[in-house]
């Protein structure tokens, strides 16, 4: 009997249902829709960040104390350096796959044709890399300076020149030369010299404009510094710091050993420097405050506003069902009316009421959930284009948030409909 | 009646609450973004300019969209017969245009006081509430031997960025014009504004053009990435708020739809006692309208209250009302309610009113 009706109400009163089934497919997609993104626009928005460059400089540990403070009198060089051959296992630390790129530098003073001295820098521009794990990675200055404007030529490509003898000119000395793309340059390094031929100018709007970029192995034999780098830039995907990163920056040593568990399994920007440290020799990785500050900063803002707009998107979904299905329980009390009438038990009556309902949600609420992915993924394909990854963990609480809001929206209605005097009711009061 | 104004309140809310948020995320999320630090940058066009020229130039800029001005100098300086980089600068205007710097201890605040980069503290075992003692050589003026400037300063803070700036020590402008014996000029200029690409470069064009001595510039790398990465937010937020407005919109409509779909027999009732479809359609219509310009109104200020809390609670900083959203509002509403009660009330009202009255 209790299947029967059920099945009564499915099918003889499908328009109703529908409506309900729909409206409720409406709030859980748009629950899927907005968990889903929230969950995933931390890590969408710090890939967007990458923009703002490296964030994380690895240099020798003697340079990056005495260097620079005594290059400041003469230009000589402490000599110190980083092994070239060290790099790929930059890609062999805990949190490699957080590592989205990187490049190694190594500068030579050299002079022009005319007598002028220049910065001559090498570095990978999108060097071509088989990891051991088997995967690919270009990695260069090319994704590291998105901000860099070509003005004349283009940018260097390591995997297509031939010619090994190539240079991109910076704008600043571009317009005191006189350079242009398609001469000739006579550089004439330490070691050796080079004709290097001029295949972009670019504007990168900092003292870089006052530099050449050449390939990493060029800049060597300039310098002789065969095998030897100055420094590396590294960027990479980083959680935000807390308490525990910034003593733990500080000391690793001062931690407990479950803390420095914890810390060495984050991806803190202090324990990727830390695991840098531990693959390159005698090298120093600190972080780029500018650029790793500020992610951290604009990825909590980001993501507690898209929290707040999630939940008020909730708080709309949860109080549009209730109120629906509120309404059209309400609007069947002459149908169950007559059911007390003729003998029904209170349990009965909202047993079955409760069964419809909860049913409806059930179909409604997959319908919306797989609807609730495709505008998720407009949204991650318009805005980032990429798809969002949906997290399992919002499976469950879509479910939970369908079926208790339906519950709870079924309650006042069927609280009246308990106190309802079939009498009354049968007769249209 | 209440659970169909219950339903246009909560889409209007949403409709106000999330287009507020959606106008003012830019200018929000802008002012996020000057943590990147300074986004323009003034040279001097003949080598040296001072302070003059700097506040000419800041003239040029809307005061509101200012956020920091950081002044300039470096010398040389020795310290225990080492040469350091010394900086002279507005402690202030550092801290606001390059809010990154990490300082541990206080940033200087009176004369004599000194802010060390993290690589000087290393070399010298320098700590806070140390004293150092720097000395300058003056340009000696023929064979005229000039002794050596000479000043003490305690040391508050140990500054880590990072950078080059762990190699400098700061101090104030005053500070490095006794120590140096010569008057102010500043090498360059770093100013943190808190505006657009297209509106930082009408900036930097108008105060090259106007400010003689002044050249004013972009940094590059901040304001390409920044544009790059807020236009990516910004349609993040516009795809979420039509998107979730798409979806409560509809919402609403089906819930007026049913509400409106339980009063059939009234519409019969009045059918069958001589009502013309005009008369019914235009009541209907008109409960409705009225029901959608009251949610309207109570939505677009629970919506408001709802933007405020996001606003401060996410950026600390409130938003004004938009008085403009508010017919919007109420127009959108209204609309939405009308095309919902539309539907039903025409099915309604083109049965025969016998079956309606029957309850098929």
């Amino acid at each position: 009997m209790f299947l029967r009706m059920i099945r009564g109400a499915m099918f003889r009163q499908w328009k109703k249902m529908a409506m309900i089934a729909f409206t409720i497919a409406l709030g859980a997609s748009l629950a899927t829709a907005m968990l889903g993104v929230m969950m995933d626009v931390g890590d969408k928005v710090n890939q967007e960040l990458k923009t703002y460059g490296a964030n994380i400089t690895v240099v020798p540990k003697d340079s990056s104390i005495i260097n620079d403070l005594y290059t400041i009198e003469d230009n000589e060089s402490t000599g110190s350096y980083l092994l070239e051959e060290e790099l790929g296992k930059i890609k062999t630390i805990f949190w490699a796959f957080n590592i989205v790129d990187y490049t190694p530098f190594v500068s030579a003073q050299s002079t022009l044709a005319n007598g002028a001295p220049v910065t001559v820098t090498g570095t990978w521009f999108n060097h071509h890399m088989e990891l051991p794990t088997g995967e690919t990675l270009d990695a260069g200055i090319t994704n590291l300076r998105t901000w860099w404007e070509i003005t004349e030529g283009k940018w260097l490509d390591e995997q297509a020149d031939d010619n090994r003898d190539v240079a991109m000119v910076g704008a600043a000395v571009a317009a005191q030369n006189d350079i242009h793309a398609g001469d000739t340059l006579h550089i004439e390094g330490k070691e050796a010299s080079k004709e290097l031929y001029v295949q972009g100018i670019f504007d990168a709007g900092d003292e870089e404009d006052s530099a050449i970029f050449v390939f990493l192995d060029t800049a060597q034999q300039l310098a002789g510094l065969e095998g030897n780098i100055d420094s590396i830039e590294v960027s990479a995907l980083t959680t935000p710091d807390n308490e525990l990163a910034e003593k733990a920056a500080k000391d690793p040593s001062s931690l407990t050993v479950k803390q420095y568990e914890t810390w060495y399994c984050t991806a803190y920007v202090s324990s990727i420097c830390y695991q840098i440290q531990e693959v390159i020799t005698d090298s120093v990785a600190s972080a780029v405050r500018q650029v790793a500050d500020s992610e951290g900063e604009i990825l909590e803002k980001t993501q507690l506003l898209m929290i707040l707009i999630t939940i008020l998107s909730l708080i709309g979904a949860a109080l549009g069902i209730c109120n629906l299905v509120t309404a059209s329980v309400m609007e069947r009390s002459s149908e169950i009316g007559l059911m007390k009438a003729i003998g029904a038990h209170n349990s009965s009556v909202s047993g079955l009421v409760l069964t419809e309902i909860v049913l409806t949600a059930i179909i409604g609420g997959i319908i919306g959930f797989f609807a609730g992915i495709g505008f998720a993924q407009i949204i991650g394909h318009t805005v980032f284009g990429s798809s969002i990854a949906i997290r399992p963990m919002v499976i469950p609480i879509v479910a939970v948030l369908v079926v208790v809001v339906t519950l709870l929206g079924s309650i006042p209605a069927i609280r009246m409909l308990l106190n309802l005097r079939p009498t009354e009711v049968l007769h249209g009061r | 009646m209440l659970v169909a104004l219950l339903a246009i309140m909560i889409g209007a809310t949403i409709l106000s609450g999330l287009v507020t948020i959606y106008y003012d995320v830019p200018r929000q999320m802008g002012a996020q973004f000057r943590s990147y630090g300074a986004n323009m940058i003034f040279t001097g066009t003949q080598e040296l300019f001072n302070m003059e020229d700097v506040e000419a130039g800041v003239r040029h800029i809307k005061a509101s969209e200012l956020v920091g001005v950081a002044p300039y100098r470096y010398e040389t300086v020795r310290i225990h017969d080492r040469p350091i980089m010394a900086a002279g600068t507005d402690m202030d205007g550092a801290r606001k245009s390059s809010p990154f710097w990490k300082v541990s201890g206080e940033w200087p605040k009176a004369d004599g006081e000194i802010m060390v980069g993290k690589n000087v503290a290393d070399t010298f075992r320098l700590r806070e509430g140390d004293s150092l003692i720097a000395t300058f050589a003056p340009e000696t003026d023929g064979d005229e031997i000039i002794l050596d400037n000479e000043m003490t300063f305690i040391v508050t803070g140990i500054l880590d960025t990072g950078g080059n700036e762990e190699d400098y020590v700061y101090l104030s402008l005053d500070d490095l014009e006794e120590l140096t014996g010569e008057e102010t000029t500043l090498d360059v200029c770093e100013l943190s504004v808190s505006a657009s690409a297209d509106q930082l470069t009408a900036y930097a064009d108008a105060i090259s053009n106007n400010v003689e001595g002044i050249n004013a510039r972009l940094v590059k790398r901040v304001t390409q990435s920044e544009t790059a990465v807020l236009s990516k937010l910004q349609a993040l937020v516009l795809l979420v708020t039509i998107v979730v407005l798409a979806l409560t919109m509809i919402c609403v409509a089906t819930t007026m739809t049913a509400v409106v779909t339980e009063r059939r027999k009234e519409i019969g009732l009045r059918k069958a006692l001589g009502a013309s479809d005009a008369s019914i359609i235009s009541e209907f219509m008109g409960e409705g309208l009225l029901l959608g310009g009251i949610g309207g109104v109570f939505g677009s200020l629970l919506g408001f209250v709802f933007a405020q809390v996001v606003s401060v609670s996410v950026f600390n900083s409130s938003i004004s009302f938009r008085f403009g959203l508010l017919p919007i509002t109420v127009i959108v509403s209204i609309i939405v309610t009308g095309i919902a009660c539309m539907l039903p009330v025409k099915s309604a009202t083109n049965v025969d009113p016998a079956l309606v009255l029957k309850g098929e």
